[in-house]
């Protein structure tokens, strides 16, 4: 019972194999009597024609969309996803900064530090909400919009009650609002880290497939291989039928020519204005954003020191490790180096200049400020920090304010040359296919005008 | 053949063409700049070594004051007090954070508190006046060494004196009687550590209470309270209102100051420990010991002890005479 299927098998397997030698037998034979006559080699000869064009246009067809989706993702999706994880990471921290500030004039708090806390809340919850819609397919960015979401009520919380304490004066006040920054630095600004480095990844990502060779080498190789059938035609007609131009032909060797200047042209239009997008663009993004984060770090150890009353050596340490991650102020290293090269390279010198002045001026406050502290004239340092006739809470604003402007001005110089690499693609998926198809057919016209003399 | 040849060099060209404008691409520099600078960690701060327990015969007897204090404004000449008068101001090492015994108000921005008055006491004893004092505030960990680097006069912190210190600095004479208890929520039915087995306590890193616990653990192995260890003292009175201890063992002294910032808890069981406060002075001014210790004397028989007991620490804690103060010579 067990050997009736394999016998059957075999039998299948040997009548097909006939079959198969057959049908190329088959083959052999029609291709031997096309190549023996004239018309039957034109024949072949559009067949081939036909093919190149058909692949030459759907590659090209699909390099050009490979581009076109790769920048208008990076336009539309990833960088602005990425601005947005770099607003909540942002938002997050000037929340740490505000909140630690606001308690360092014990009860009576500043109505502009609430204010601005409450904005960065609301900003990052709004954040929160476009990103939550958006990283569904990365299991690690979902991960972490998901600790944040769960942890911010709890920071709230936390900070809610440092406030209640500290309106009657209790010093366990300043303990709570610890235990807020302490989770806010362990987990939520980690996590905010987390989903700015998956979004830069992905954006890398992007402008890779954006600017990829590859694409242009296949435009290139099908637009050879197209064009190396049609002069072949073209040469082999000549010499069978002694007519110097074939008029089809030559428009459409013209057309291909054309496709693939263009569609090069556009791919290296497109290419200039992506990269210009991130040079210009998303790259001083990133840099003055981490700027901005450090900065308000430095800002928030700052005030969380002085709310310790002497027993912040933590954070004392803290301040001077972000500091150190930023650079000296005249921008010679490190971040604040980065961010000066890109400024250079933006015609943003100026604003970038008066940026590290101002910076220099907040180091130079601080140097005050901590020589106070050591001294254990706390209430002195306090002054000097927030007081009404502060040195250093308006400068932190200043460096916060300016760099917001610079961040914004280099988004808007991103989304301008987005906007060019996309429109650089524009006509092109209707071009190609359009054209590609015209050249086919002018080629199969010109070989069937020879073709049908023969009949 | 000419034809393929054009071809040929035609195809080089444009292919080179094609791979030099490939190049002229992107790079994931500054994403890569801006992530390491993100990454930035928090400095690990070397932890301050526990002390190590010592034994010895009484640490809390003194220096024995001379029969009469001199005038004060007319410090002896050669004295400490004679170099602190003409400096113009006492100074003095305490802490910020303690309710009751010394704390910043935040609302006039001066420290105030029992110790902070007593200190007041010393100024007025030198100067005449009890505002000529400075506060400077100290970590616990920079009470022993701020006193032996002469950077304070005088530290007035909730410091026990115990064998270990006063091989470091010397001790006035105790000015108050504290010892370690319990502070549970008002609902709890605690009433010691006994009944504490299996829940969390907390207490501090380098505290008295820690190796207390630690103690009781090692003896009673089955059912013991599991010590949680803070850095500050005040993280304690948050992890109890957040719910994540059962109670916190600390000085009594600092619990009261606890217990007035929260009505829901209450302070409850005997003493397990005794920690008798003194101020801590330099071992190289026995004189300035001899002189506070006077002040001390003083305000223990005058009843100005007593009546800054009960301005600080008479609506949250039973009346009492201040501690006797054993003197060694």
């Amino acid at each position: 019972v067990g050997r009736q299927p394999r016998t059957d098998g075999a039998t299948i397997d040997a009548v097909s194999e006939i079959a198969v030698q057959s049908s190329e037998q088959q083959r052999f034979v029609w291709l031997r009597e096309h190549l023996a006559t004239t018309p039957g080699r034109l024949r072949l000869l559009a067949l081939l024609l036909a093919t190149t064009a058909l692949i030459f246009g759907v590659a090209t067809t699909a390099a050009a969309t490979v581009r076109r989706n790769a920048t208008n993702a990076v336009a539309a999706q990833t960088e602005p996803l990425l601005f947005e994880a770099d607003g909540l990471y942002a938002s997050l921290s000037d929340a740490d900064a505000t909140a630690a500030t606001t308690f360092l004039r014990g009860g009576i708090e500043s109505g502009t530090r609430r204010r601005r806390y409450l904005n960065d809340l609301r900003s990052a919850t709004s954040q929160l909400t476009t990103l939550t819609r958006q990283v569904r397919n990365s299991p690690v960015a979902e991960a972490a919009v998901s600790t944040i979401s769960a942890r911010l009520p709890i920071y709230s919380g936390l900070i809610e009650t440092a406030r209640a304490n500290n309106r009657q004066g209790f010093p366990v006040g300043a303990a709570y609002l610890r235990q807020a920054s302490d989770l806010m630095r362990a987990e939520i600004l980690p996590a905010a880290d987390r989903l700015y480095a998956v979004e830069a990844q992905r954006l890398t990502g992007d402008y890779r497939s954006g600017v990829g060779s590859g694409t242009f080498a296949v435009v290139v190789l099908t637009g050879l291989l197209a064009l190396a059938a049609l002069i072949g035609g073209q040469v082999y007609v000549t010499r069978r039928t002694h007519r110097l131009l074939n008029v089809p032909m030559v428009v459409g060797t013209v057309v291909l020519l054309a496709l693939v200047v263009w569609t090069l042209a556009a791919f290296s239009q497109e290419q200039d204005s992506l990269s210009s997008a991130q040079r210009k663009g998303s790259d001083p993004v990133e840099i003055l954003s981490a700027t901005r984060i450090l900065t308000l770090r430095a800002e928030g150890d700052e005030s969380l020191a002085l709310v310790a009353h002497g027993g912040g050596d933590q954070f004392v340490a803290d301040f001077a490790a972000a500091t150190h991650a930023l650079g000296p102020a005249d921008g010679t290293q490190r971040l604040l180096g980065e961010a000066s090269m890109l400024a250079s390279r933006t015609h943003s010198a100026a604003a970038f200049a008066e940026f590290r002045s101002t910076l220099a001026r907040y180091r130079a406050a601080h140097r005050r400020i901590a020589a106070l502290e050591a001294a254990g004239r706390f209430g002195d340092a306090i002054n000097l920090a927030v007081g009404s006739r502060a040195k250093e809470a308006p400068l932190a604003d200043e460096l916060n304010k300016s760099l917001g402007t610079q961040i914004a001005s280099a988004q808007h110089r991103f989304a301008g040359a987005a906007e060019n690499a996309t429109s650089a693609l524009g006509g092109l998926w209707l071009g190609i296919p359009l054209l590609a198809t015209a050249v086919g057919l002018l080629g199969l016209l010109g070989l069937f005008q020879r073709i049908s003399e023969y009949r | 053949m000419m034809n393929a040849r054009t071809v040929l060099t035609a195809a080089v060209g444009v292919l080179a063409a094609a791979v030099l404008a490939g190049c002229a691409s992107t790079s994931n520099h500054a994403t890569l700049v801006s992530l390491a600078a993100l990454d930035t960690p928090t400095p690990v701060l070397p932890r301050s070594p526990g002390e190590p327990t010592v034994r010895c015969n009484d640490p809390t007897a003194s220096l024995r004051p001379g029969a009469q204090l001199p005038v004060p404004g007319a410090m002896p000449a050669g004295s400490f007090m004679r170099t602190i008068e003409r400096r113009g101001s006492l100074i003095a090492g305490v802490d910020q954070n303690t309710l009751l015994f010394a704390y910043l108000n935040p609302f006039t921005g001066g420290i105030q508190g029992f110790e902070i008055d007593l200190l007041r006491q010393i100024a007025k004893a030198i100067f005449g006046d009890p505002g000529r004092i400075e506060f400077k505030a100290i970590t616990t960990a920079e009470r022993l060494p701020y006193v032996q680097e002469g950077r304070v006069d005088i530290v007035a912190d909730a410091m026990t004196v115990n064998c270990y210190r006063i091989r470091k600095v010397d001790f006035s004479t105790v000015y108050y009687d504290a010892g370690q208890r319990l502070l549970v929520p008002r609902n709890s039915h605690a009433h010691g550590i006994a009944d504490l087995a299996g829940k969390r306590v907390c207490v501090t890193k380098t505290g008295t209470a820690k190796k207390y616990l630690d103690a009781y653990a090692a003896e009673h192995r089955r059912r013991h309270p599991i010590p949680d260890a803070v850095s500050q003292r005040t993280d304690c009175l948050v992890a109890l209102q957040l719910g994540e201890v059962a109670a916190i063992a600390s000085d009594d002294a600092i619990l009261l100051g606890f217990a007035k910032q929260d009505p829901y808890t209450k302070i409850v069981g005997p003493r397990f420990t005794n920690e008798p406060y003194g101020m801590a002075i330099s071992k190289r001014h026995p004189d300035f010991v001899r002189f506070v210790n006077g002040v001390l004397a003083g305000v223990r028989a005058d009843g100005v002890w007593t009546s800054l007991y009960r301005k600080w620490l008479g609506s949250v804690a039973p009346t009492r005479s201040p501690p006797h103060a054993r003197y060694r010579d």
